[in-house]
């Protein structure tokens, strides 16, 4: 056996122990604080729980399960590395565009209107369906549902307060979304940070929703849930997609991220794709 | 200098005087007074002087006077006592002098002492404050002149080891003062270094002038006193004065007793200097440092920022990865499935090719079997008919007239099949490729001319006119295969005769274009059916299983005529209606060869060879199944049990064992069961039934099947009905066409009649459905009926609500579309009007409204209403979209815990009889599903949209038996108001479960927590939460 080898197989050896421990660490956390993250996809939670092991300086992640399991505090903090939080208010502005032009038309016909934000992290995306909403008219007559299984990042969603460096980038955003006033008209400088209208927050329902273990809680029309699914396995990509389906009225919307898409879903047959590239969808 | 100093000259004078005056008073008196006492007064007087030596004097000069007044008296004799006395006198002056002087000197010390002490205090004070090295020189120099007389003077302080001036008095500063002296160098730098007061007098004259503006003298002497403080020089002070000193002693005494004293001041001023310099000194640096820091912050900052965005874009990498591995494994995935679906593929092709190389084979096959056995047909077939010719000659008489009748008949049977073989031959030559033509060029008129001498006879014989009408522009020659064209116009000549009772048949030859002749044969006989025009043109088939048995014949005819006017370049067309007579129309190129040459540059020719015309379809079979309704035998069926329209099967079917065997069938398979054993009886049953699906025989004693099944599909209220075709004989084809969903040939397995059960269920639900359209608007009714309008949808519109309810009370709808704005009354009354009592049907319900609805109002006609519509640009379509869905929602799609619990619902449950059920709940849908259940349940169902409405509705007096409550919920959610209600008085006791939709024991263990009696996880188990509100419901 050559030196390389030898090396190779030791670092599947390596790799192997980390993935079992990795499925003890994600088990005993679902056993201990029913969080579930065993379905997610493998590849992104090695990479986050070795992050995580750097953080709280552990050489094994036996030694992150110890921590973990025996000081919740721990766990807390290590839930903001198990969750990526990255997201902008009008990310992909194609997509705001084509829910401002092929969905809301739809949704105008209801007499009241729900949306269901998936996984909304820190609410970025909340807000901006908020504003969307508000500009079309629609606002008084919905109720947006936004879940997240991280409570830290709840608090951040429901603030409603973003760094004063990220509106730039926001307001680029919101006019390519086919924004059609300025984006400052609903947000307050404060400080470094801008502090978006209480107003709009009055049509929000925060809440703690995990797409892994919980099931639908209402019937809604629009489900906006993106790039969620990519941290995903199949198994729990569909139980989420199942979940989407069941919530969702006949006729009903479903937005995804740009690299998720049903076609490998069980559920594909279900839905059909309105705005082809931005991964908008239909419930059959 | 001292301050009695001006009285002294007074007080010698009046010594002296004293002294004088006791001298001539005691040289006056005479001996023995002893006024000589008196020379104490001078002596005391003495005393208020400060010189001791002048005492001493005094009292010298006393003595000697007091003796020389005893002198003057030893004239006249000096007693011893005199002498005596006086030398007591002497001794007592002296103990005086001794005393005056002692108190001269000590007062001379004291005030030498005060005036040193005071000087110095004027130094010390004169250095109080904070000062600077100049300020304290000055002061010091200032002090000391004034104090000790002096005319100019200097101050030195040490700095860095050279003596530095600091001040100067009355001094013409840089020419007489050097600004710096090096220790030990002059006067100066040499009392510095002997620290010791150097006096220097009489000085030379020019060693320093002393100015003022008005003139200038010399300096009598100079004083140098150097400055200490803890035995160090911080300094030299330099004074210079005009007279010789009086005391230069005290001088020096006092400038060493201030020495320390300035040097002190002057080391402080020093090290205040020095501190100050080392406070800005700090300062600055301290200033420095914030700077640094400042620029450290600045720096920080922006390490912070740059390690926020590495973190930052670290997260979106993170993103991409989580991204790139998605589409990654989509990719694998696609890969594989293409990778599949290609094999698929290639195994389709493989498998076709196998089948077409098959076919082929068996083509061959097929054309070689029917090469061979016409000749093997044909041989022995040839004896007998020359055979048969011979006898039916009847050369020799021998035979009676009846048995040449029959040999005639054995004849003309020999001939048919003869026929019959060739045409077959033709047929399988011509699919085989083996006919090939021979054009020659012939004269029209020949071609038409042997037609004429065959089928004259024969128009005769039928009795039909038969008319030849040749157009004037008809080429008169043509190049072409003659035989074959006659061929074909026998044939269709031929046909036109065996179809044609009465009136005429004519051929008719006319210019076409493109170089065309046509050849047009036409009848006034049954003409054929639009579907079936093509069917003709099959082999081995005709338009109706039943037509051979009435005309007999091959049906080969006009496929072989189809393929020789394919060979000929040419096409035949048909235009024919039911009972008004056929057209066949030959189109022939005029000349063949050079049409063979268009041909194969275009492929077009055999395209479109059939157009059915769209007169009107007449019956092709008799009326007689109607007229008589004679009631036939059928096995006991369900047709006096009340009958389920909705899943009913006629049965039509001869073979009575075979009827027993679907009846029980049909049952088992959920369906109620007529039978039918004549086409009469199946096509009344049918009008008078209306069943949801019919299986159908063809082999019937009264009439075809194919017939029964065209006469049901004509009949607008049986056209609906899903037929099934199960038979003997295969006319999968034709039975297809006349609408039939399915064909089952006999013997059928019993699986496959499942199959066709289920296809008939199947298309029930795609029978006719009817919408109601309630709308006043004329054009927008009728723009909704143009927009939901389909084959299979009947649209009935209304414009009032009083025509709804009407309506509604005499039929039934699959689906209504409603406006809320009514002219009689508004939406709300006619929905309440509807649910109000059995008399309405109460079809699924779509809003469709112009308005916006409050959440009020969107709450009550949910009740009613599944779907609201609010109209907009987009709304046409979701119309569209809600009446399809519900015209094909079925009960049986419901899931099926669903149903049973519909139809156990409608018992009503005493636990819920006149119960209130509160539930608070957002989500419509539950509260549309949990309403029917309940109110089924005979409970009246309250609901509040969140918790906020859920107090206010439980403060208030009216009783609620038991609430369900939901816990993810807007405005208020589920647990806090749980917890509120746990908090009233008097509704500790009040059964509340939660519904939530979170999954998790500690979920359930929040809910109970919170107050909750129970907990029911969603999607909601119908069964399960009904059975715990029957355990909660207070009894």
């Amino acid at each position: 056996m050559t030196t390389d080898a030898f090396l190779d197989v030791q670092a599947d050896n390596g790799r192997l122990d980390v993935d079992i421990e990795l499925r003890l660490l994600l088990e005993g956390v679902f056993l201990k604080y029913q969080h579930d993250f065993r379905h997610y996809a493998v590849a992104s939670l090695r990479r986050r729980v070795t992050q995580a092991m750097e953080m709280f300086g552990c050489a094994t992640v036996s030694q992150l399960q110890d921590r973990v399991l025996h000081e919740p505090e721990v766990f807390a903090q290590m839930l903001q590395y198990f969750t990526v939080q990255l997201s902008d208010m009008f990310r992909d502005p194609a997509y705001f565009r084509a829910l401002r032009e092929q969905v809301l038309p739809v949704l105008r016909t209801y007499p009241s209107i729900k949306v269901w934000v998936a996984g909304c992290s820190s609410g970025e995306e909340v807000w901006s369906l908020a504003i969307m909403l508000a500009e079309e008219g629609l606002l008084d007559r919905t109720l947006i549902y936004a879940t997240d299984i991280n409570p830290k990042a709840l608090r951040i969603a429901e603030g409603g307060i973003y760094s004063g460096e990220r509106v730039a980038g926001f307001s680029a955003n919101y006019l390519a979304a086919g924004g059609v006033r300025s984006l400052s008209d609903y947000y307050t400088a404060a400080y470094e940070n801008v502090v978006f209208d209480r107003s709009l927050r009055q049509h929000m329902v925060f809440a703690d929703h995990s797409l892994a273990t919980d099931s639908v809680f209402s019937e809604v029309h629009l489900v906006s849930c993106r790039n969620v699914l990519i941290y995903f396995n199949r198994a729990l990509q569909d139980r989420a997609l199942q979940l989407f389906r069941d919530s969702l009225v006949h006729r009903g919307f479903l937005g995804l991220g740009t690299r998720e898409t049903l076609r490998f879903s069980c559920l594909a047959d279900s839905f059909h794709e309105i705005a082809p590239p931005l991964r908008v969808y239909q419930r059959g | 200098m001292h301050s009695n100093a001006r009285n002294e000259p007074v007080i010698y004078l009046s010594v002296i005087l004293s002294a004088l005056c006791i001298f001539t008073l005691d040289v006056m008196t005479p001996p023995g007074t002893t006024e000589w006492l008196f020379y104490m007064l001078p002596v005391a007087l003495c005393a208020l002087q400060s010189r001791p030596f002048f005492v001493v004097a005094t009292t010298g000069v006393s003595s000697v006077l007091l003796f020389i007044g005893l002198l003057v008296y030893a004239r006249s004799g000096i007693p011893d006592t005199s002498i005596l006395n006086r030398s007591y006198g002497v001794i007592s002056l002296w103990a005086i002098a001794f005393l005056v002087r002692q108190v001269i000197v000590s007062r001379n010390r004291v005030e030498r002492m005060a005036w040193i002490n005071d000087g110095q205090m004027r130094v010390s004070q004169s250095m109080l404050g904070e000062l600077s090295i100049a300020e304290v020189g000055g002061n010091v120099l200032r002090e000391l002149t004034q104090y000790l007389g002096a005319a100019v003077g200097a101050v030195y302080h040490l700095d860095n080891n050279m003596l530095v001036r600091s001040a100067t008095y009355g001094l013409r500063s840089n020419e007489d003062a050097p600004p710096r002296i090096a220790p030990g160098e002059g006067i100066a730098g040499q009392a510095a270094r002997d620290r010791k007061v150097v006096q220097l007098a009489d000085l030379p004259p020019d060693h320093l002038r002393i100015e003022s503006a008005t003139g200038a003298s010399r300096a009598a002497r100079v004083t140098v006193a150097p400055l200490t403080a803890d035995g160090v020089v911080y300094g030299v002070v330099e004074l210079g004065f005009t007279g010789a000193g009086a005391c230069m002693a005290d001088e020096r005494e006092l400038l060493e007793r201030i020495a320390d004293n300035v040097g002190v001041g002057l080391r402080s001023a020093v090290y205040r200097v020095r501190l100050l310099e080392l406070l800005e000194e700090t300062q600055q640096q301290s200033e420095e440092l914030q700077a640094q820091q400042e620029e450290l912050r600045v720096s920080n900052e922006e390490l912070e920022e740059q390690s926020r965005i590495l973190r930052e874009s670290q997260t979106r990498l993170e993103a991409q990865q989580a991204e790139l591995e998605q589409s990654n494994l989509q990719l694998e995935e696609q890969t594989s499935r293409l990778e599949g679906q290609k094999q698929d593929l290639l195994a389709a092709q493989r498998s076709l090719r196998d089948n077409a190389a098959e076919l082929e084979r068996a083509n061959r096959y097929k054309s070689e079997f029917l090469a061979n056995m016409s000749h093997e047909l044909r041989t022995p077939l040839n004896s007998s008919l020359i055979l048969s010719k011979l006898l039916a000659d009847n050369k020799n008489g021998g035979l009676t007239e009846e048995q040449v009748r029959h040999a005639r008949t054995i004849h003309a049977a020999n001939s048919d099949l003869l026929n019959l073989i060739n045409e077959i031959l033709d047929l399988s030559k011509i699919e085989s490729g083996h006919l090939s033509i021979e054009p020659e060029s012939h004269s029209l008129s020949s071609i038409l001319e042997t037609l004429r001498q065959t089928f004259e006879p024969v128009a005769h014989q039928r009795g039909l006119a038969f008319h030849f009408e040749i157009e004037t522009d008809a080429p008169v020659r043509l190049v072409t295969d003659a035989q074959r064209l006659q061929q074909i116009l026998k044939n269709l000549l031929s046909n036109a005769f065996k179809f044609t009772e009465r009136g005429s048949v004519s051929l008719i030859v006319g210019p076409a274009s493109h170089g065309k002749v046509s050849f047009s044969v036409r009848d006034t006989g049954v003409g054929i059916a639009p579907h079936q025009q093509e069917v003709i043109f099959e082999a081995f088939r005709q338009a109706d299983g039943t037509t051979s048995r009435k005309y007999g014949g091959t049906g080969l005819g006009l496929s072989i005529s189809r393929e020789l006017a394919r060979l000929l370049g040419g096409a035949i067309t048909v235009e024919s209606a039911q009972g008004q007579g056929s057209t066949f129309t030959l189109t022939v190129p005029v000349n063949v060869e050079d049409a063979q040459a268009v041909e194969q540059a275009s492929q077009a020719s055999d395209t479109a060879s059939v157009r059915p015309t769209q007169a009107p379809v007449v019956e092709r079979i008799a009326e007689q199944a109607a007229s008589a309704p004679a009631p036939s035998p059928h096995i006991t069926d369900d047709r006096d049990q009340p009958l389920h329209h909705e899943r009913l099967i006629l049965l039509v079917e001869d073979d009575m064992r075979f009827a027993a065997v679907l009846y029980e069938l049909a049952h088992e398979l959920g369906f109620d069961c007529v039978h039918a054993s004549t086409a009469a009886d199946a096509i009344r049953l049918a009008r008078e039934l209306t069943p949801s699906g019919i299986l159908l025989d063809i082999e019937l004693p009264d009439l075809s099947g194919l017939s029964v099944l065209e006469r049901l599909k004509r009949d607008s209220a049986t056209r609906h009905i899903p037929v099934h075709m199960v038979s003997v004989s295969d006319h999968v084809q034709t039975a297809l066409e006349l609408g039939a969903v399915g064909y089952a040939l006999k013997p059928v397995a019993r699986d496959e009649i499942e199959q066709a059960i289920h296809r008939l269920e199947n298309q029930l639900r795609s029978r006719m459905r009817r919408v109601l359209v309630v709308e006043d608007d004329d054009s927008l009714r009728a723009n909704i009926g143009l927009l939901l309008g389909a084959e299979d949808v009947e649209i009935v519109g209304v414009g009032t609500a009083a025509g709804a309810l009407e309506l509604l009370s005499a039929s039934t709808f699959d689906c209504m579309v409603m406006d809320l704005m009514l002219p009689d009354a508004s939406g709300y009354t006619l929905l309440e009007a509807m649910a109000s009592g059995g008399k309405y049907a109460f079809p699924p319900v779509i809003v469709y409204t112009g308005r916006a609805l409050t959440r009020q109002d969107e709450e009550r006609l949910r009740r009613y209403s599944r779907s609201i519509i609010i109209k907009g640009a987009k709304s046409p379509e979701r119309l569209l979209d809600e009446v399809s869905l519900f015209l094909h929602r079925v009960e049986s799609t419901l899931p099926p815990d669903k149903q049973r619990l519909l139809r156990q619902a409608r018992q009503r449950d005493q636990v819920f009889e006149e119960r209130r059920l509160l539930l608070v709940e957002d989500d419509i849908r539950n509260i549309y599903a949990l309403s029917a259940v309940f109110e089924s349940l005979g409970a009246t169902l309250e609901i509040c949209r969140n918790g906020r409405e859920a107090l206010e509705r439980i403060g208030t007096e009216e009783p609620v038996d038991l609430v369900l409550m939901d816990i993810m919920m807007p405005e208020m959610d589920g647990l806090t108001a749980i917890r509120h209600i746990r908090a009233m008085p008097d509704r500790q006791r009040l059964p509340i479960i939660a519904l939530t939709a979170k999954a998790m024991a500690d979920d359930r263990q929040h809910c109970l927590e919170a107050g909750a009696n129970d907990y029911v996880a969603k999607p909601v188990d119908i069964d399960r939460l009904v059975s715990l509100c029957r355990v909660w419901m207070p009894k």
